[in-house]
């Protein structure tokens, strides 16, 4: 993926997925902007992208902010696919939103075949704890059945916005250093394949 | 993995022809959007077997048809031809072949390798999935590559050698980018004419190829230049533009056409287009017309089968049309008129020179419709800035729109790279960023709205310059709750006390007229029936207002009375209430039809307050007709 070592700033791409109305935008702009928008507004699709200094190291966050709704699944998937990181989204308030993150999962692992792809479950809103309908064990307990953390958020607060943009971009770096270490292995091993074939032609 | 029956094998043209043939009509008919498109397995097998043989069957006649004028070309189509061809392929060109062979074979083995199962390490499958994506543009690819090749062999030998060894190359090493561009599929040359203005778009709601507009925009800027449809390019130059139009790489900041180059673009596009653009059903019809002595009537003719082409065709031709007319109009510098243009361009065209110089005399008139508008690209991230204005956001936000729409479409095809990947991204990232712009410019005027409607409220400024209209109007501004009974309309009154003595009193209305010599005497008069159309509505609605408060109090009483008798009813039937529950439901059902109606209520109220409006001005208008 990234073999060659580009001019700029390391680029990590995250993606916003759960239902409609968890806050996905909220999160998104409270990152990007520090502002809370209390009106909701349906997304179809929206992407951002910002610097930020991750661990001392300036890095660009690309963030694509999609649909929680069904009606455009059909361009969800191209944006899936180019996808390096996901923040699955869901209101602690409303226990279908919890539910519906199972679906997203699924078609994250679809696309992207990859069990392991950077992937952070966030319980949003959790400034409305009262009015909570997720139990936290319950939460945690599918972080733990996917291996992923769980996070609670709120975007109206601000708490823990930072911090599960940060962790995911950490998560898709180490990712990444990864890869680069195990393709350029796979690579030779290719290399001497075709020798081999070549020569025996 | 091969599944290559033996006979096949021998006789590697047995099936091919009309296969092929079938597949690539249909390539030409269809539109690349129309479903998804998930590639099988099996398809892709066999359409990589398809491919080994149509190449090195096309690379047969290729070499011998390379010379042949675009109507021949055309008729090579048909699958008896190319059968023909096809025998003399054996004898002819054996060495090529052998060439191709070998290299085919190369092909496939490096194929193989990655096909074979390794071990299934989650990585590799996903490179596997990208071969895969990559392979099914590929089949498509592989009728303009082979065009690509014929144009080589006419212009020089050496360099079409030159590229093989790069193909080779490149298939050694291929995770290259040079790999990928070859690899993508769906050009914009060599297809209908439907097919590649969907495939390259304008995003500005021009439907025409942009490799024409790009072309025509830079040929018009050039109209005086004397080289213009005279001078040939540097083939690779012309090549790469092609190469790069196919692969919607091109980028008008980046690589800037030239004269040569241009001309022959556009020359190109229109001589590989598999039908002529007056398409083969009209064509013949079109010409009839053109030998017609007739000229009154040719014009009409050409008019009614020009409305019978399908839009897009009609669409390029006029677009092409008026270009050469523009050409034309310049002859002083670049010594080309009618009939020496149309001596250049009509086989291009795929029509007589008879026929294309009728159709430039008659163009301005065959085309009032369409007018040569240069292209302005959608924004890219390297693009300075955005738009400042309302008006010009919404138009780029309507380019970039489609432009998403296509990238999206063609992703949906399987048209799937890399680069494509982070043009998804920017766009959608430009689409965000104008929208955000846009949101912010109408909070601002909501602000401002408000602002009006707060004064309004407030008695004493309620005078509002109505600055659309012409007429120095003064209207009350309507304040967007039901209180409109607090307005109250004022019109300049004061300033007409401060008027000299000049003027007489209407007996009957009480206006103040000026003398006819007075420039303000129409204002003023204006001014005063408007005030008093204000004032009768006001009454109106005060009227209104008392007859709504004894209807409230009317009501008030009702429900008291009711309510007591209810209660009575109520005690009665107690023990027969529906659940709980239902009484939610309905509750919540009326609550919500109850907010609607209140919602249409408003939207009513400030519909008849705008009717209102226009009443009163047309009112004052025929009033102001009396005096």
């Amino acid at each position: 993926m990234s073999k060659k070592p580009t001019a700029g700033p390391a680029l990590h791409k995250v993606i916003m997925v759960g239902s409609g109305g968890v806050g996905k935008s909220a999160l998104t702009l409270q990152f990007m902007y520090d502002e809370f928008v209390e009106d909701y507004e349906p997304t179809k699709a929206d992407s951002y992208r910002k610097k930020v200094v991750l661990d001392g190291e300036e890095v660009q966050i690309d963030i694509l902010d999609t649909a929680g709704q069904e009606d455009y699944a059909a361009i969800r998937d191209n944006y899936f696919r180019s996808g390096e990181g996901f923040l699955c989204v869901f209101s602690i308030t409303d226990d279908e939103s919890f539910q519906a993150t199972q679906e997203f999962r699924e078609q994250i692992l679809r696309v992207k075949n990859d069990e392991s792809i950077p992937f952070l479950l966030v319980g949003n809103k959790c400034d409305l704890n009262d009015k909570r309908k997720v139990p936290l064990s319950e939460c945690q307990l599918r972080a733990q059945q996917w291996a992923v953390p769980y996070v609670e958020t709120s975007a109206k607060t601000r708490e823990n916005v930072d911090k599960v943009f940060f962790d995911l971009m950490r998560e898709i770096r180490s990712r990444k250093t990864e890869d680069s270490k195990a393709t350029s292995g796979r690579a030779k091993d290719r290399c001497k394949k075709r020798r081999l074939k070549c020569t025996l032609l | 993995m091969d599944f290559d029956s033996p006979e096949e094998k021998e006789f590697p043209g047995l099936y091919a022809s009309e296969a092929a043939d079938a597949r690539s009509k249909k390539s030409k008919e269809e539109s690349d959007f129309s479903e998804d498109h998930e590639p099988s397995k099996k398809d892709l097998l066999i359409g990589r077997r398809k491919d080994k043989k149509e190449k090195g069957k096309d690379r047969g006649y290729a070499a011998l048809e390379g010379e042949s004028s675009p109507e021949e070309e055309l008729d090579t189509k048909s699958p008896s031809k190319s059968k023909k061809s096809k025998t003399f392929k054996f004898t002819s060109s054996k060495s090529k072949e052998k060439r191709e062979k070998s290299r085919d074979k190369s092909e496939r083995d490096s194929k193989h390798a990655d096909d074979e199962p390794g071990p299934s390490s989650k990585a590799k499958d996903r490179e596997k999935d990208k071969d895969k994506e990559r392979d099914e543009p590929k089949k498509k690819d592989k009728e303009d590559k082979r065009k690509d090749k014929e144009k080589d062999k006419k212009s020089d030998k050496k360099d079409k050698k030159d590229k093989k060894s790069k193909q080779l190359s490149q298939q050694q090493d291929e995770t290259s980018a040079a790999e990928e561009v070859l690899a993508l599929g769906y050009p914009v040359f060599g297809v209908s004419v439907s097919l590649a203005t969907e495939r390259s778009r304008c995003h500005d709601g021009v439907d025409i190829p942009l490799v024409v507009r790009d072309c025509i925009d830079f040929l018009q800027d050039h109209l005086k230049c004397e080289q213009i449809y005279k001078i040939e390019p540097i083939k690779t130059r012309l090549m790469h533009y092609k190469r790069l139009y196919n692969n919607r790489e091109h980028d008008s900041a980046v690589d800037e056409l030239n004269l040569p180059t241009a001309c022959s673009l556009l020359k190109l596009f229109l001589r590989e287009l598999p039908e002529p653009l007056l398409t083969t059903d009209l064509v013949a019809r079109f010409e009839e017309v053109a030998s017609h002595p007739k000229v009154t009537t040719q014009q009409a003719e050409l008019q009614q089968l020009l409305d019978q082409l399908p839009k897009c065709n009609r669409t390029v031709l006029a677009w092409v049309l008026l270009h050469f007319d523009a050409v034309i109009q310049q002859e002083r510098h670049n010594k080309l008129n009618a009939q020496s243009l149309a001596m250049l361009l009509s086989p291009t065209l795929q029509m007589s020179h008879r026929l294309m110089v009728a159709l430039l005399i008659h163009c301005n008139n065959l085309f009032p419709d369409v007018k040569l508008i240069k292209y302005v690209p959608p924004l890219t991230s390297a693009s300075p800035k955005l738009p400042d204005t309302p008006e010009d956001i919404q138009t780029e936000l309507r380019k970039q729109d489609s432009l998403l729409n296509q990238i999206h479409s063609e992703m949906n095809a399987g048209f799937i790279t890399k680069k494509r990947e982070e043009q998804l991204w920017e766009v959608q990232r430009i689409i965000t960023q104008l929208k955000r712009k846009l949101r912010t410019f109408e909070k601002k005027q909501e602000k401002s709205v408000e602002e009006l409607d707060n004064s309004s409220t407030a008695p004493s400024t309620i005078v509002n310059e109505d600055t659309t209209d012409s007429k120095a109007e003064v209207t009350p501004v309507p304040s967007t709750s039901n209180s409109i009974c607090t307005e109250e309309p004022k019109t300049e009154e004061p300033s007409s006390k401060d008027l000299p003595i000049d003027f007489s009193i209407d007996p009957a209305t009480g206006f103040i007229l000026l003398p006819k010599s007075n420039p303000h005497r129409d204002n003023l008069l204006r001014l005063q029936i408007e005030y008093d159309e204000l004032m009768d509505w006001q009454n109106e609605l005060k009227a209104r207002i008392v007859a709504e408060r004894n209807e409230v109090y009317r009501l008030k009483q009702l429900y008291e009375q009711q309510s007591m008798n209810s209660q009575m009813a109520a005690l009665a039937a107690g023990s027969q209430a529906p659940p709980e529950s239902d009484y939610e439901r309905i509750i919540e059902h009326y609550t919500r039809e109850n907010a609607l109606l209140e919602h249409k209520k408003n939207m009513l109220g400030m519909e008849l307050k705008e009717e209102r409006r226009a009443c009163i001005a047309l009112q004052v208008e025929l009033r102001l007709q009396q005096f």
